[in-house]
């Protein structure tokens, strides 16, 4: 890790605390939504460091919620200790989708992962007598820190800043660590990365689990903050696992920025959309199929890759750097953008 | 004992006999060359070699060891390296990075590996690209850093499938004296080449595969002038003309 | 007994259906070499077509066929043009995206055109039953498992016995020598995305007179289709006819036996498990699926 992208990263968050101090309750609402977007994007994203494109996220962040408030509701444990738990228990998720990620390539793993989100769905929608049901699982107001419940929204907002930046500091760390630079080699090409002696199995593996667990830490988070847990909202196929997805995808899955640029663009764009467009369902939705398609097929890497080559067509205009056999290789060797 | 060793190893894939009963082995320091038509079963003795498939009957052993139903990984660690027919770097990452691939299995400090990897580019003369990505790069230099790539993880033997495909005579010869490079670290060679001239140029032996059978093998001279290698060329007098 | 026997028809005419969503899942699959996660949208889009146009002009859904066809086969063309042409040659992984993302333009699209609620044909066979040896028998099951089998069989005749098949065929085995035999594989691609998404909105009329319309249908059937060519086998078009009619018999049985809320789960788990244990399916050649994505 750089350390520009240390003080960088340092004093973006400062700024973002001293947000609440600006703006009001709606707006804040509205922030509290982005920075858990970016948090779950970057946390899908770690997996997407090892090729993985898991549309099954969903399952790891109801897994998170369905834990915590199973154990205060019916044991009485703490909300802290209990998103902990779900964090455990989002990686034991994670643990079982690495059994067909290790055995399938490609759309086949993502297909796995969808249906395997909705096996738990289903199976939290059957067990009512834990799960409340289809109806869900209500969570008791008791404001104060130790049982992270408040009146206010900035208390909400500082906890889910906390948790999203140790999201994106253990992305960080993961990327420019030697399980980083393994992990991404078998993302682009794991028969190769296995050909030099790495053993990419048990990387993926681990960096789903990471992946899972980090997700399992919204879904606790959001059960506080919206005060219910439900299988069509915390499961929602939608929210947590199309979502995220897509916002990886948009800003450039794989990469550290990609992701957080992803989600500060689509969450509020999102969130612009169904507001304005209430009495319209769908058109929300149907922006982000559209900018999906629009991104994939203009930048293939995403909004980051997008950027990066003008940036490169900019300076070789100015002619900084001197045009060598490699920068005018530059002009005509495409990357074969594969993800 | 050689250092590798490959006895009576065969693979079907469906109807086809891809390799059938082949034997052959590399001793330490050899650079070994393979011909043969398109579909003798080069690339796939290679895959055999490296575990990326299994055989069907046989054995293969390294430094005396049996390694004929160990994984990919482990035999990559044990010193098999290759380079592939289609090149195949990591993208999206540099050159630098890409050699720090390997070199990570060994040395787990990240900047340890970088200098380690910068060090191998240099002494290799292709320092200079460590810090370009793969994607800028020419098909010769991607070459060459494929093969770097598979020298990071320090290889008993080198498999080098086709490194000289698709470059123009240029290239070619900037990318063979690298063959020569490779042998100075004691490291043997198999090398797949339809340059059949640029091949025994290197090679102090080579071995000819038609429909998955060894049909000869020897010192260049010899082997070429053989009329069961001459009759497996026939329609392909090019190539033999390298 | 009775119930089982009961279950058994009612699930294997459902599954008639399922196996011909399966079948362009797997042309498309085989010959244009691109997964569709787009695919149950299109029986979706079928659905409302047929829907509207009984509820705008009165017009019987299996006549509406004669409409819906031919504009699916032209959509095809359209989607195979618009958006796989320029995805073609690019990583599966982009390929997913594109198509998932047309799924969800497709599905939202459906649900801010026509709402969310579910739209229900009614005809006068809608409801009418036979009895034949205890079992009761849907007329409207009856005619879209029929239907669909006559269709499977004429995909097959088509595959099996016409030029335009064989050249399919040739180009699911080997596309870049297809190319260089001079095949105008372009044009080939046109003909299998056409069918493929005809038959999808063909079945999708076959469904209306017992199933209702819904945005989110199209996913369902999506995940369903996937389901039956993994179980039946990448590629093998047989595996697919078996699949879906095994997949509508599970599905139907979980539902009286399990609990229909877990109907789909244990879909799911069946789909997690064939893929273990048995990666290539029950008519996958295993060679071939290597290549195209499953290990």
């Amino acid at each position: 890790m750089k350390r520009s992208h240390l003080i960088s990263g340092v004093v973006v968050l400062a700024l973002m605390a001293f947000l609440p101090l600006i703006i009001g309750q709606y707006l804040l609402n509205n922030a509290v939504l982005i920075v858990m977007f970016v948090g779950i994007t970057v946390a899908w994203n770690i997996a997407a460091f090892g090729g993985a494109l898991s549309l099954g996220h969903a399952a790891f962040f109801g897994l998170g919620s369905y834990t915590m408030a199973i154990l205060l509701l019916d044991f009485g444990v703490n909300p802290w200790i209990g998103m902990l738990a779900g964090m455990v228990v989002a990686a034991g998720g994670g643990l079982l989708l690495s059994i067909p990620l290790l055995r399938l390539r490609g759309p086949f793993f993502t297909l796995a992962s969808i249906a395997f989100a909705e096996v738990i769905r289903l199976v939290a929608v059957y067990a009512r007598d834990f799960t409340g049901g289809s109806e869900g699982l209500t969570i008791p107001y008791a404001p104060g820190w130790l049982n992270m419940s408040f009146s206010d929204r900035e208390p909400y907002y500082y906890i889910v800043l906390g948790l999203t930046a140790i999201a994106v500091l253990v992305s960080v760390w993961i990327y420019y660590s030697r399980v980083g630079y393994q992990l991404r080699a078998s993302g682009s090409d794991d028969e190769a990365t296995r050909a030099l002696g790495v053993n990419t199995a048990v990387l993926k593996v681990v960096a789903l689990v990471i992946s899972a667990a980090l997700t399992g830490a919204f879904g606790a988070f959001a059960a506080q903050y919206f005060f219910i847990v439900d299988p069509e909202t915390n499961f929602s196929l939608n929210l947590y696992s199309i979502q995220p997805a897509l916002n990886g995808i948009i800003g450039g899955a794989g990469t550290v920025l990609g992701p957080i640029l992803g989600a500060v663009l689509m969450t509020p764009i999102g969130e612009y959309m169904r507001g304005a467009f209430a009495g319209q369902q769908g058109l929300n939705f149907m922006i982000y199929g559209v900018v999906l398609v629009g991104v994939v097929m203009l930048m293939p890497g995403g909004l980051v890759s997008g950027i990066e080559k003008l940036r490169a067509r900019f300076r070789l205009k100015r002619g900084v750097g001197r045009r060598t056999d490699t920068t005018a290789a530059l002009d005509e060797s495409r990357a074969e953008d594969r993800l | 004992m050689s250092l590798l060793e490959i006895e009576n190893v065969s693979k079907r894939f469906g109807g086809v006999q891809a390799v059938d009963d082949v034997s052959l082995h590399v001793d330490e320091g050899e650079i070994l060359g393979i011909i043969g038509p398109n579909g003798a079963g080069k690339t796939t003795l290679f895959n055999l070699i490296t575990g990326t498939i299994r055989s069907d009957t046989g054995k293969i052993s390294l430094a005396g060891a049996d390694i004929t139903t160990t994984s990919p990984t482990k035999r990559a660690r044990a010193g098999i390296g290759r380079t592939f027919q289609v090149v195949r770097p990591f993208l999206r990452m540099t050159v630098a990075e890409n050699v720090m691939v390997p070199v990570l299995v060994h040395t787990h400090k990240v900047s340890e590996a970088r200098n380690k990897a910068v060090a191998l580019l240099e002494e290799l003369g292709i320092g200079k690209l460590a810090d370009l990505d793969v994607s800028q790069l020419t098909l010769a230099q991607r070459k060459r850093i494929e093969v770097a790539r598979a020298l990071a993880t320090e290889p008993k033997v080198l498999l080098l499938d086709e490194v000289l495909a698709g470059l123009n005579n240029r290239e070619v010869l900037d990318v063979l004296p690298f063959v020569n490079q490779v042998r100075a670290r004691g490291i043997s060679i198999i090398m797949i080449e339809h340059l059949v001239k640029a091949l025994t140029s290197v090679s102090d032996r080579i071995i000819v595969l038609d429909q998955g059978t060894l049909i000869a093998q020897g010192k260049s001279d010899d082997v070429l002038k053989d009329p069961a290698v001459i009759k497996a060329y026939i329609g392909e007098e090019d190539n033999v003309e390298g | 007994m009775e119930i089982l026997i009961q279950t058994l028809v009612a699930g294997v005419l459902l599954g008639g259906v399922y196996a011909l969503v399966s079948v362009g899942l797997n042309l498309l699959f085989g010959v244009v070499r691109v997964i569709n996660f787009a695919h149950g949208e299109f029986v979706m889009i079928g659905m409302y077509i047929a829907f509207w146009l009984w509820a705008g002009l009165g017009l019987d859904p299996y006549v509406s066929l004669l409409i819906v066809a031919p504009a699916m086969f032209l959509l095809g063309v359209i989607f195979q043009r618009g958006i796989i042409q320029p995805i073609q040659g690019t990583s599966a992984n982009m390929k997913i995206f594109v198509t998932v993302g047309i799924s969800i333009i497709l599905q939202n699209l459906a649900l801010f055109l026509w709402g969310g609620q579910h739209r229900t044909v009614s005809t006068s066979y809608s409801t009418s039953v036979f009895n034949l040896g205890g079992v009761t028998i849907s007329v409207g099951r009856l005619i879209a498992f029929i239907g669909a089998l006559v269709l499977v069989a004429a995909l097959f005749y088509i595959m099996n016995r016409t030029m335009t098949g064989t050249v399919l065929r040739a180009i699911a085995e080997d596309g870049p020598t297809a190319v260089l035999v001079g095949i105008p594989v372009k044009k080939f691609y046109f003909v299998a995305t056409g069918i493929s998404v005809m038959l999808a909105g063909v079945a999708g009329v076959m469904l209306t007179p017992f199933t209702s319309a819904s945005p989110m249908f199209g996913f369902h059937m999506t995940l369903i289709a996937f389901i039956v060519v993994v179980i039946g086998g990448m590629g093998s078009m047989v595996g697919s006819l078996v699949g879906g009619v095994l997949l509508g018999a599970i599905e139907t049985l979980a539902g009286t036996y399990i609990s229909p809320a877990l109907q789909q789960a244990v879909l799911f788990a069946i789909f997690i498990i064939v893929v273990l244990v048995r990666p290539q399916g029950l008519f996958g050649k295993g060679a071939g699926t290597e290549e195209v994505g499953l290990k």
